[in-house]
């Protein structure tokens, strides 16, 4: 197996890519697509692998700079990177790869460059920057009964194949191949404006040897950083004095309050980045005289925290009353028991028989104050978010 | 989905081109960052969120007195004005700008914003 280093993307497909399999990120225009290839690029080469990455888009030096932007190092594993320069050529430009396809507008070209790599190199994973640019350069047909080839050749040796595919106006039975037949796996790449989040997804449209998901997952590209899950929203709620500014704090990597004599008046604003997920947190008022700013800040979340003081249960009424408030039923979301340090404190049990929680409904334990737990909070609501088996 | 951010952007660069306008933000009304013109960008999902928070507040403190709703929240400090708008029933615009901006020329281009913004975001 090869790991795709996309979040998410290795679970859903059973761990990664299995030796001798192809797989193509098919982006439609104007998405930032073309980072997957280069995410896979990088964590292959992390990981202890071999990998050859096939640069026909722009010159390769650029390509690299690209990598650095991203904070990935790729030079501490140049011994085991292999480009090819299917660029200078086409402008006239002396090149300083080893491996050089001289004319990158003639697929045979490409085809006696790729399959020697594929016949000389051990298991590697090989990754085509663009195959839509090779495409334009070499014709539709050409190209795909070359890929055709590299892909039963690389079934042969043990490779690797990823391949970033940009979906512009091509013939619909080129489409139709590069969708349906050519690879063992298709992830779909695209954008989204819903309602007000602008966003971009992907998802798997077809992999022949993990079971179908149709989960779509948001993603936006930090630099650095890659390619991070995205969660535009998440709700802290709860009573009063229960602890909801602390926890938003604990967790997040900047966080912003707006408060007066230790009490929330307006709300709180966290930044989280954990574990390839980037979501921003924000925590409510807990006081009756806040409601309407509530509801007005509640739209949109994808999950919710219902921080509760585990020491006082005549609160748990209100906190019920508060995921009414938000609006937050039908959302995916977890009750953190915070000040579980504290005498007195109810156990879990407790407390979900006096909330009489469906038992869907993780309670975690937590002491906000002392990051205890929140992180796992934290993991089980995106487990519940992005609907993780 | 392009097209309609393209269209933002824009909308926002026209923003910042007036004198003295420092950042243009267009945001979510409850209090997601949509786009943002602007030189460092570090904290725009707070000031998104915070923005978004005072013209709610605004809105229902109004209301609730029976005075209509607020036409805009203009915020005076220590170094410049922090401005904002509604437009629609989906968005805001938010613009900070230095002391020495010309405000009735940015109130008059930020309206005109807010109502095209509207349009762009239906």
């Amino acid at each position: 197996m090869v790991e795709t280093g996309i979040p998410k993307l290795d679970e859903f497909l059973g761990g990664g890519i299995p030796k001798g399999k192809s797989l193509v990120y098919y982006s439609q225009p104007g998405v930032e697509g073309e980072i997957f290839g280069m995410q896979t690029v990088y964590n292959s080469l992390k990981s202890g692998g071999n990998c050859v990455f096939v640069v026909s888009s722009t010159i390769p030096s650029i390509t690299k700079g690209l990598f650095k932007e991203f904070g990935w190092d790729i030079d501490e594993y140049r011994d085991r990177l292999f480009i090819v320069d299917a660029y200078n050529p086409l402008i006239g430009a002396p090149s300083d790869e080893k491996y050089v396809v001289s004319n990158p507008d003639n697929i045979e070209n490409f085809n006696k460059v790729i399959i020697d790599l594929i016949k000389e190199l051990p298991p590697s994973t090989i990754v085509f920057g663009s195959l839509s640019t090779i495409m334009d350069l070499c014709g539709e047909k050409e190209t795909i009964e070359s890929v055709k080839n590299w892909n039963k050749m690389a079934m042969l040796y043990n490779h690797v194949l990823v391949y970033n595919f940009t979906v512009w106006p091509y013939s619909q039975e080129t489409l139709h191949l590069i969708k349906e037949e050519l690879f063992n796996a298709v992830i779909s790449i695209g954008s989204i404006a819903e309602r007000v989040i602008f966003g971009q997804y992907f998802g798997i449209l077809k992999s022949d040897w993990a079971k179908e998901t149709k989960t779509s997952m948001l993603f936006r590209v930090l630099r650095p950083g890659g390619i991070k899950l995205f969660i535009p929203k998440i709700l802290v709620t709860g009573p009063f004095d229960a602890g909801k500014s602390t926890f938003v704090h604990a967790l997040s990597t900047r966080a912003i309050s707006v408060d007066r004599l230790g009490t929330t008046i307006a709300m709180d604003h966290g930044h989280v980045d954990y574990k390839g997920f980037s979501a921003d947190i924000f925590g409510t008022p807990g006081q009756e005289r806040f409601d309407p700013i509530i509801k007005l800040l509640s739209g949109e979340s994808m999950g919710v925290f219902l921080v509760v003081d585990s020491t006082n249960p005549a609160d748990f009424v209100r906190a019920k009353h508060m995921l009414d408030i938000t609006k937050s039923y039908g959302l995916p979301y977890v009750v953190v028991a915070n000040k579980q340090d504290m005498p007195g404190a109810l156990k879990l049990e407790e407390i979900r028989e006096q909330f009489n929680l469906p038992d869907d409904v993780p309670v975690c334990p937590t002491v906000a104050k002392d990051k205890v737990g929140v992180f796992e909070a934290f993991e089980v609501l995106i487990e519940k978010i992005t609907g993780g088996t | 989905m392009a097209d309609t951010l393209d269209m933002v952007d824009k909308l926002l660069a026209d923003l910042k081109n007036i004198g003295g306008v420092e950042a243009s933000i267009a945001a979510s009304r409850d209090g997601l960052l949509i786009r943002a013109n602007m030189q460092k960008g570090k904290f725009l999902e707070s000031l998104a969120a915070m923005s978004a928070t005072m013209l709610g507040a605004a809105e229902t403190a109004t209301t609730q007195v029976e005075k209509g709703l607020p036409t805009r929240v203009i915020v005076e400090s220590e170094y410049g004005r922090l401005i904002i708008v509604g437009a629609g029933p989906k968005a805001l615009l938010i613009i900070l700008a230095n002391s020495n901006s010309s405000l009735g020329l940015i109130l008059i281009e930020l309206d005109k914003s807010a109502r095209k913004l509207k349009e762009i975001l239906k």
